[in-house]
């Protein structure tokens, strides 16, 4: 075999030393690159060329352009067709029913807040467990002139809860309005219950009801459910329990738990009631702007109340018709507020928000039922006279405690004063045993013994008598 | 022995080539990248499309690509504290919501609307029509307006346009004029028209309305500033003169004459008619039987009269009325009942007035109704 690199020629037998001058095979050094290294580099070049004119459109401020332009600019016309401009809707298939679940009936949740940022983790672990399906429940928040961190948090829960990794938590649209309406109204429980702020205060609240509802409302849904946010207790089913009744507005009862001392519990709610004689005849007395509020002295209508009504052992599909709702869990259908009721935030027939919304369903003849024997539980949060009357439990437990402790510390002091004395006793106690077993084998002498000492003592005794 | 092409082209292709295509490919990108028209953009800054069909209906939504699977919808922030009602709309980006119950479709009407001057990217409309043979007629008449419309220049595009079908019967099952306004069977009719006008306005506001303008199906012809016109009054509740054109006989010409009834300051005689009504009965204008002697909008206006004249009303009509959306969502609406003694849009009025909103209207500023 022939060594290929020869080091005299090439391995075809050339260059035959001096032949020719011109040789078409001699070797010449590549000017060039190997075509395949060029062809690397020229698509190195041309991708930084690319890159760079892409980087030159961004710093120019046009991104979408550039992603048209990745996309080869066939994306474009592709996103245009299928922006959707038009909707349409059959309202008829949004009439809601008894068994809404079944035929995926969405609903709308509105919860109403305001500085409620320490109720929102109870909310929250309330909205985790209801079992109504969480993809037909659309929630929307309206958060008005809060001063702690009710937005902030509001969003971080509603993001986690978003993001759960199990498929069945995740809620559908949701929406959180902003809207400060510059409350005048401290939100402090003493003030919010008192009589001479209650109509002004609840005008402001069917304000942001109605600003929450006609910004979230969709022609999808099918109902709607009002959720104050500091329920504490409340079946998991509520949405469906409600739903079964099949009603246009329906309301569970209101109940709150109360320290043993105050009863264990007490009606919440009264804004649920039946329109009574009395209370139409006072309507008619008062002025156009009046609003009459339940529960307090100042307006007595003798109103028959769903929340009195309850029986713990009672019927919990029990129903009973009512004029005026209480706001705390209202489940309507969205058939309602598109025919026009609404909160209203002036005086409609003496009453106003919930319960002038209760009176204008009933006007606009839809039914409005109360759940006598379903009760769900408020929070209860002490009112200024609770809590004197608390502090002054307090106040009492602490100086009976104090007692307690100075008695003990008292015990303890007798006890390390006479502690000597009481084992001196068991000391003596012992001796005396002891010096009793030994003396039981003399005891006839000793009894003879002590007769004479006893007789002798009883001698003494007389000399003394 | 065989070399690919390739390689010999690419071999003999030298720099100056190179440079060509470079400059070449600059072309392309240059006009790739360039809008096609300074509109195309200005339009796509001012839409906030929507990423999920979950959104509020006033806005457009990106449909997802077939086959993907879409997550969650997101948690979404409307600051209604921004969202500003102002006497300058157009400069201030202001959306609008035109709202239209419909049971028969007019070309005239599309016509007048898609010649608003207003930027229709800041316009949504709505629709609502009954489910009758009459309105599925009326549907798909507009249906393919819209579809023309949405495809067609850019510019005639509209935001965002919904269309509802109504969830109850028309009270009166002839549209025909003659018909529509007897007297018995007017209160019907306004209820049934209540809540239509209620069912759109509630599934439709969201939360980025700034104004709504109801505009009657049967509106023919406004000046294409209509909403200009009657934002620049800044006020509450504003509505136009609601006219009828028609061949006067007697003249042999063209002529106008007051249409719309429903707009008026109150008087005395109807407040103590009221008064001895029942608590549902309704009190109507424009029928002799119900002598009202209120002072009516439709004749307040003069021939060559000024044009931003405007007067306080204790009633108003829907046929052309433009409402800062703050109205409705304060809770005003049309009573589907017997309010005060009124119902729709002059029970709007009045509950406008308890709600702290003072309705107005322009004597001189002329719609026109279609004429049959």
């Amino acid at each position: 075999m022939m060594p290929r690199h020869h080091s005299s020629g090439f391995s075809n037998g050339y260059p035959r030393a001096d032949t020719f001058e011109i040789s078409p095979h001699r070797f010449q050094p590549r000017a060039t690159l190997p075509p395949h290294r060029k062809r690397r580099q020229t698509f190195i070049r041309l991708g930084i060329v690319v890159v760079l004119l892409v980087l030159v459109i961004i710093w120019f401020g046009q991104p979408k352009s550039v992603a048209s332009l990745i996309s080869l600019g066939l994306l474009s016309g592709y996103e245009d067709l299928k922006l959707e401009t038009v909707r349409y809707y059959d309202l008829t298939t949004v009439q809601g029913s008894a068994r809404g679940w079944e035929r995926e009936e969405r609903i709308l949740l509105c919860v109403p807040l305001r500085d409620a940022e320490q109720h929102l983790p109870m909310f929250f672990s309330h909205l985790k467990n209801f079992t109504y399906p969480h993809n037909l429940i659309d929630l929307a928040f309206l958060v008005s002139d809060s001063k702690d961190r009710t937005l902030e948090s509001l969003v971080e829960y509603l993001e986690a809860i978003q993001a759960d990794p199990d498929p069945k938590q995740p809620y559908g649209e949701i929406s959180i309005i902003e809207k400060d309406f510059g409350q005048k109204v401290n939100q402090d429980v003493e003030s919010r219950h008192g009589f001479a702020a209650q109509a002004s205060r609840r005008k402001l609240m069917a304000q942001a009801r109605n600003w929450l509802l006609s910004a979230a409302l969709r022609p999808y849904h099918s109902w709607v459910y009002w959720r104050d946010v500091d329920v504490e207790t409340a079946p998991f089913t509520i949405l469906e329990d409600l739903m079964r009744h099949n009603k246009d507005v329906i309301v569970p009862n209101v109940w709150r738990p109360l320290p043993d001392w105050l009863g264990g519990e007490q009606p919440y709610d009264l804004n649920s009631w039946q329109e009574s004689e009395t209370a139409l005849a006072l309507a008619d007395t008062l002025d156009e702007d009046a609003v009459i509020v339940e529960g307090y002295a100042e307006y007595a209508t003798w109103r028959p109340h769903l929340a009195y009504l309850r029986d713990p052992y009672g019927d919990p599909d029990m129903e009973m018709e009512i004029d005026g709702v209480g706001g705390v869990s209202i489940l309507a259908k969205a058939g309602v507020f598109r025919a026009g009721v609404h909160f209203p935030a002036f005086s409609f027939e003496k009453h106003a928000e919930t319960e002038g919304f209760g009176k204008m369903a009933k006007r606009m003849r839809f039914s409005v039922v109360g759940l006598p024997h379903y009760t769900i539980w408020h929070l209860y949060e002490p009112s200024v006279d609770d809590i004197k009357h608390m502090e002054e439990m307090e106040r009492e437990r602490i100086a009976r405690e104090k007692e307690e402790e100075e008695r003990k510390i008292k015990e303890a002091q007798i006890k390390e004063e006479f502690g000597d004395a009481n084992t001196q006793w068991e000391q003596d106690k012992q001796q005396m045993q002891d010096l009793k077993d030994r003396g039981s084998e003399k005891e006839a002498g000793l009894n003879q013994g002590a007769a004479a000492k006893a007789a002798g003592a009883g001698a003494i005794e007389g000399q003394k008598n | 022995m065989a070399r690919p092409m390739g390689s010999v082209r690419l071999k003999k292709a030298n720099s100056s080539t190179l440079i060509l295509g470079a400059v070449l490919c600059i072309f392309i990108i240059i006009f790739l990248v360039s809008p096609s028209s300074p509109a195309t953009t200005g339009r796509l800054s001012t839409i906030v499309s929507a990423q999920h069909h979950l959104s509020p209906p006033t806005s457009p939504y990106q449909s997802p690509r077939s086959g993907a699977v879409q997550g969650p919808p997101p948690v979404t922030r409307y600051n209604l504290n921004k969202v500003t009602v102002t006497s300058d709309p157009v400069r201030n980006q202001e959306h609008i919501l035109i709202l239209t119950p419909m049971a028969r479709f007019y070309q005239q009407y599309w016509d007048n609307l898609l010649h608003l001057s207003y930027p229709h990217e800041l316009i949504t409309l709505g629709f609502i029509l009954p489910k009758t043979k009459e309105g599925n007629q009326a549907t798909s008449l507009l249906q393919q307006q819209i579809q023309k419309t949405q495809h067609g220049p850019e510019k005639d595009r509209f935001k965002s346009i919904i269309i509802l079908r109504q969830d109850f019967d028309p009270a009166v099952a002839s549209q025909d004029e003659s018909e529509r306004h007897k007297l018995g069977n007017q209160k019907a009719r306004r209820e049934v028209m209540a809540k239509a006008r209620n069912s759109l306005l509630f599934t439709t506001l969201g939360p980025s309305t700034s104004w709504v303008l109801w505009l009657d199906a049967d509106i023919v012809e406004t000046e294409p500033t209509l909403i200009q016109d009657l934002a620049a009054f800044d006020k509450p509740i504003i509505v136009a003169n609601c006219f009828q054109k028609y061949y006067n006989p007697e003249t042999k010409k063209m002529d106008e004459r007051p249409y719309d009834f429903n707009s008026w300051q109150d008087s005395e005689n109807a407040l103590k008619m009221a008064e001895q009504m029942g608590p549902d009965d309704i009190l109507l204008e424009g029928y002799a039987e119900l002598a009202t002697y209120r002072t009516l909008l439709a004749y307040m206006s003069t021939p060559g009269g000024k044009q931003d004249l405007v007067v306080p009303l204790d009633g108003v009509g829907g046929t052309a009325l433009l409402v800062k959306a703050d109205v409705h969502r304060d809770g005003a609406m049309f009573p589907a009942f017997s309010f005060y003694h009124l119902i729709e849009s002059e029970g709007f009025a009045k509950m406008a007035k308890r709600l702290g909103w003072q309705p107005y209207g322009l004597p001189n500023y002329k719609v026109y109704h279609y004429n049959e």
